[in-house]
């Protein structure tokens, strides 16, 4: 034991110089982009200049003209994902908590087969499905206009449709976790299963509720490729669409308001992310620990 | 316990609820009808029967917790994976979109064609039995009939008279019109035209003056071939929703219609040489991408996490910092790289003062990729690998320690093992998502640089889904079965991937 320690001990200083050497290549790589996007965010042209990682022509101008241009209604496109992003979220944490109450809680015949079926089908990304979705879409479209293709309604479904899988399996491992005792005695009291879920399971959950409904908003979001199917209309796109097309045209001339608006949309994003830090840690790691 | 009293409120908001969305369907339905959608009607009305039983069923206790998530569930995910798998077996592309019958009717309206016989009418507009009618004289005959958009019959002599040019002017049963509704008549004249016989119309030609035409296409009686009566040619059902000329194979008539041929677009993809070539480099470049992606990441993230496993000084400070990455939205990332990387206008090549075009070589193009999937996944690697780290039995380490092993020989032999054990559920999930890493490609590279000049429809660097997003979506042809078929290959390759990792972690049994 002792011959180890001391071995260890001989080792330390070299040992801690490649940490800090692999930490500081690592943060030179992470951080590199984002300096990029915010000292072009300053530049007025938009560019940098050889050599140089601070604009020389500082000025705020490209975060004006995000607001200001109207053929850049980047207002409108963080609007529109707010709204998406937020309705998705509610919607479906409330799907997903009751499917979860009713797998974790409830015993009907059948359940554990759904719970298999279900576990299989949220395997499959959604967007595999894609050309599908375009052709029933477009034939609703015909029919109801406000969730056909190229609205937000009809994005909404989509994203919908995939909530049971998402959420309802995150959920369930949470309200696994409240003690059976308790409905237990509200079952002694004459409570139904309902009162049970109304007044007991979601007032204890409400916390792990709300982390989750932000999680979901982060997800949407970031969504990008069922948003940029739906949505061609210029003022109907979410921020993920907007910016994309921003770039994707002329590029030279748009990449200064690309970075101003990438910064006002990333800022409060990344806030949220931090600020959610501990829950998507432990939940990154649990997945890890568990197999 | 008097909070679980039924409460009178939630009995209302239940009901009002169920209101709201029995009328909206109701009125869903509704539109359905009126446009004869009789899958979508049915679909409506079943979600209405439904949800009216389980909301009033004093049985059905689970069903009430998961009748809306299962609806959207299955009306969302499952019909459009059913609808994918039904598609991949069709003949099913720009130009053969419709079904036969639609073809058919389209082709039948293609046109109408002066008949060879060339006959002309004078024409006088009016009124027959309350509806637009002309009354026509054969230029050439003389012979006079009355017609409208959906009858024609001759006049016998005598039930009609005529002005000194044998024109007829008047006849019973026909009002003719003021000059005030001639001059209105353009709006039904435009449209207006008189079925003489199964294929020959009567259509006006202006306000006085109608012709004799035909239908340029003719039809024998069950539809399986085609006379264009013009040039004569001859068109027969291909088999595959064409009707294509008997003599001239390239002679193809559109609109065309999906055609049920399930081997053409798997067989093809294997195959047929302008399909598999690109198929199968872009089958080949997806396993390598997400393989060395998932590889590279995991060799950083679990480096770092050593590195970060012992007290090191700042190391709070690193860890804020390396987790930016992940916290960033990923979409945007990958558009400020693609910018960074940009050849032209590009803050990397501006910052070195070279004109390097990154993304238009191949092999620079598929580093980049690789090099931006590393920034974004690395700082989760790192999470995932720094509690598999901290899961290890600690008490493995120091009985090797006893028995001599060295440092270098503990990590590689022991720890390394372990931690492959414990993360390879991961490590598959992540290889599936990388498989389908559509973003990083498509908003990074579009999948190119792609040879356009060579013929080449797949790029570089792109991977199955982007290549059936362009096979879907794509400017010049959008061929849906043959994305649909691509799709239905990756559904297949992540199940068994998926299934394969379950197995392993036997969390189905578990449920």
């Amino acid at each position: 034991m002792s011959i180890a320690v001391s071995k260890k001990k001989q080792a330390r200083t070299p040992s801690t110089a490649w940490r800090h050497i692999f930490a500081w290549v690592l943060i030179v790589f992470a951080i590199f982009p984002i300096i990029v996007v915010v000292s072009s965010s300053l530049s007025k042209t938009g560019a940098l200049s050889t050599g140089s990682l601070w604009p020389t022509d500082v000025s705020v101008s490209n975060y004006v003209m995000l607001f200001t241009n109207p053929t850049i209604p980047f207002g409108r496109w963080m609007l529109n994902t707010i709204l998406i992003a937020a309705v998705n979220a509610v919607i479906s944490v409330l799907i997903g908590v009751f499917a979860a109450f009713a797998f974790s809680r409830l015993r009907y015949r059948g359940r554990k087969q759904s719970l298999q079926v279900l576990f299989l089908i949220q395997v499959f990304p959604s967007f595999l499905a894609l050309a599908a979705i375009y052709v029933i879409f477009e034939h609703l479209y015909k029919l109801y206009p406000l969730i056909g293709l190229g609205s937000l309604g009809g994005l909404l479904l989509v994203y919908l449709g995939g909530s049971m899988g998402s959420s309802a399996w995150l959920l369930k491992g949470f309200l696994d976790t409240v003690p059976m005792e308790l409905d237990e005695a509200a079952k002694i009291d004459g409570a139904s299963p309902s009162q049970i879920f109304w007044q007991i399971f979601l007032p204890l959950t409400t916390p792990i509720l709300i982390v989750t409904t932000l999680l979901s908003f982060i997800g949407t979001f970031n969504e990008f490729i069922m948003a940029s199917l739906f949505l061609q209309d210029v003022n109907s796109r979410t921020v993920a669409v907007g910016l994309q097309s921003f770039v994707g045209g002329t590029f030279g001339a748009n990449w200064g308001p690309f970075a101003a608006g990438s910064v006002v949309a990333a800022v409060p994003l990344v806030a949220l992310f931090l600020s959610l830090q501990k829950y998507i840690v432990s939940g990154v790691t649990a997945g890890s620990v568990k197999g | 316990m008097n909070l679980l009293k039924p409460s009178a409120l939630a009995a209302v908001i239940k009901v009002f609820l169920l209101a709201v969305a029995t009328a909206l369907l109701v009125w869903m339905i509704y539109t359905a009808v009126l446009a004869s959608d009789w899958v979508v009607a049915g679909t409506l009305a079943l979600v209405l029967i439904g949800a009216n039983y389980v909301y009033f069923s004093k049985r059905a206790v689970a069903s009430k917790f998961l009748f809306p998530g299962t609806v959207l569930l299955v009306i969302f995910v499952i019909v459009p994976i059913v609808y994918t798998a039904w598609m991949s077996v069709y003949n099913y592309k720009t130009g053969n979109e419709i079904t036969k019958d639609q073809a058919i009717t389209q082709l039948k309206q293609v046109g109408l064609v002066p008949d060879p016989s060339g006959t002309t009418y004078d024409m006088v507009l009016g009124k027959a039995n309350g509806k637009d009618a002309v009354l026509l004289t054969n230029q050439a005959t003389h012979e006079v009939s009355l017609g409208d958009a959906a009858s024609y019959k001759i006049l016998t002599p005598g039930s009609y008279t005529t002005d000194k040019n044998q024109k007829a002017i008047s006849a019973t049963g026909f009002v003719a019109d003021s000059p005030s509704e001639i001059a209105a008549a353009s709006s039904w004249l435009s449209t207006f035209s008189v079925p003489v016989s199964a294929d020959r119309y009567v259509t006006p030609q202006g306000a006085d003056v109608a012709a004799l035409m035909h239908e340029k296409f003719q039809f024998n009686k069950d539809n399986t071939q085609i006379q264009d009566s013009v040039t004569g040619v001859l068109y027969v059902d291909n088999g595959n929703g064409n009707f294509v000329s008997k003599k001239d194979a390239a002679n193809i008539l559109y609109p065309g219609w999906r055609q049920f041929n399930p081997a053409q677009n798997y067989l093809g993809l294997f195959t047929d040489p302008k399909l598999s070539g690109p198929f199968i480099g872009v089958f080949v470049w997806t396993i390598a991408f997400a393989f060395i992606t998932v590889l590279m990441m995991w060799a950083v993230g679990l480096t770092l996490a050593i590195a970060m496993d012992k007290k090191i000084r700042f190391r709070n400070f690193y860890r804020a910092i390396l987790i930016l990455p992940y916290a960033m939205p990923a979409f945007m990332s990958i558009l400020i790289w693609g910018g960074i990387f940009n050849g032209d206008y590009g803050a990397l090549n501006n910052l070195l003062g070279t004109h390097v075009q990154w993304l238009n070589d191949p092999w620079l193009a598929r580093g980049v990729i690789l090099t931006v999937n590393l920034w974004l996944g690395f700082p989760y690697f790192y999470l995932i690998s720094t509690g598999a780290l901290q899961a290890l039995p600690t008490d493995i380490e120091e009985a090797a320690e006893i028995d001599g092993a060295s440092g270098s020989q503990i990590f590689w032999r022991i720890k390394l093992p372990l931690l492959f054990q414990i993360l390879s559920p991961l490590l598959i999930a992540s290889f599936a998502f990388n498989f389908n890493n559509f973003n990083i490609v498509y908003l990074l590279t579009k999948g190119g640089p792609t040879d356009v000049l060579n013929g080449q429809t797949a790029g570089a660097t792109d991977i199955l889904i982007t290549y059936a997003y362009k096979t879907a979506f794509g400017s010049n042809e959008q061929n849906l079965g043959l994305a649909c078929a691509i799709s239905v290959v990756m559904f297949v390759i992540v199940g068994a991937l998926s299934m394969w990792s379950l197995k392993r972690s036997r969390v189905l049994e578990e449920m």
